[in-house]
């Protein structure tokens, strides 16, 4: 069962979706996602080509767990934040990077080829780290 | 193990009038996908749809029975 959320990596969280623009807490590295799930937003967000921060959630996943719970009443992972607001997870990001919706909330041009991909190129940009 | 035909009994509770429709993504029972369409998700963001249909299914996360749930929602037409 979930119990409270530890205060300082809360805040350390919220500091860092108000830091970046887009936000994607994953399992894993853009390099090397550890989650099926976390992979497919990865090559999402390689398509429409924009910069982007990444958490690896592993190494403290239930903690994490709980600070997103308090944050955004989500729980599981991978969750994209754009603009300081949670998206959601690979199924939503995939829908709307289909429809446009995505690009539109990126604030960047929908690619001319918008497909969910099966194999995609690794990812370019740097990860963060949670100390 | 999930048991397919009560997940799809716990979304239909939770949300009177919804069809649903759960399907197993790797035969496990423990990674599934629920397709929902619901009246209640007219207006509704797509990440608060999602939410509706995880409250409802969130049981089964907290036992661990479920590990990872797909959700796909729609509002009928």
């Amino acid at each position: 069962m979930p119990g409270m959320a530890d205060p300082e990596l809360k805040s350390k969280v919220e500091e860092l979706i108000g830091a970046n623009p887009v936000l994607l807490f994953m399992k894993g590295t853009p390099d090397m996602p550890r989650c099926g799930f976390s992979m497919r937003v990865v090559q999402v967000l390689d398509q429409v080509d924009v910069e982007y921060g990444a958490i690896d959630v592993l190494p403290a996943l239930q903690p994490l767990r709980e600070v997103t719970a308090e944050i955004s009443d989500w729980q599981t992972f991978p969750q994209l934040y754009v603009n300081g607001e949670l998206i959601g997870g690979a199924d939503i990001v995939e829908e709307m990077f289909e429809s446009g919706e995505l690009a539109e909330a990126l604030g960047v041009e929908q690619p001319a080829v918008a497909q969910v991909p099966q194999d995609g190129p690794p990812a370019q940009s740097p990860p963060l780290q949670i100390e | 193990m999930a048991n397919l035909a009560e997940l799809k009994g716990m979304i239909e509770a939770a949300l009177p009038g919804a069809s649903v429709e759960i399907s197993d993504e790797t035969g496990a029972g423990d990674h599934l996908r629920a397709t929902v369409s619901a009246p209640q998700f007219e207006g509704l963001s797509r990440i608060d749809q999602h939410r509706l249909v995880k409250a409802a299914a969130k049981e089964r996360f907290d036992d661990g029975t479920i590990h990872a749930l797909s959700v796909k929602t729609s509002v009928p037409s």
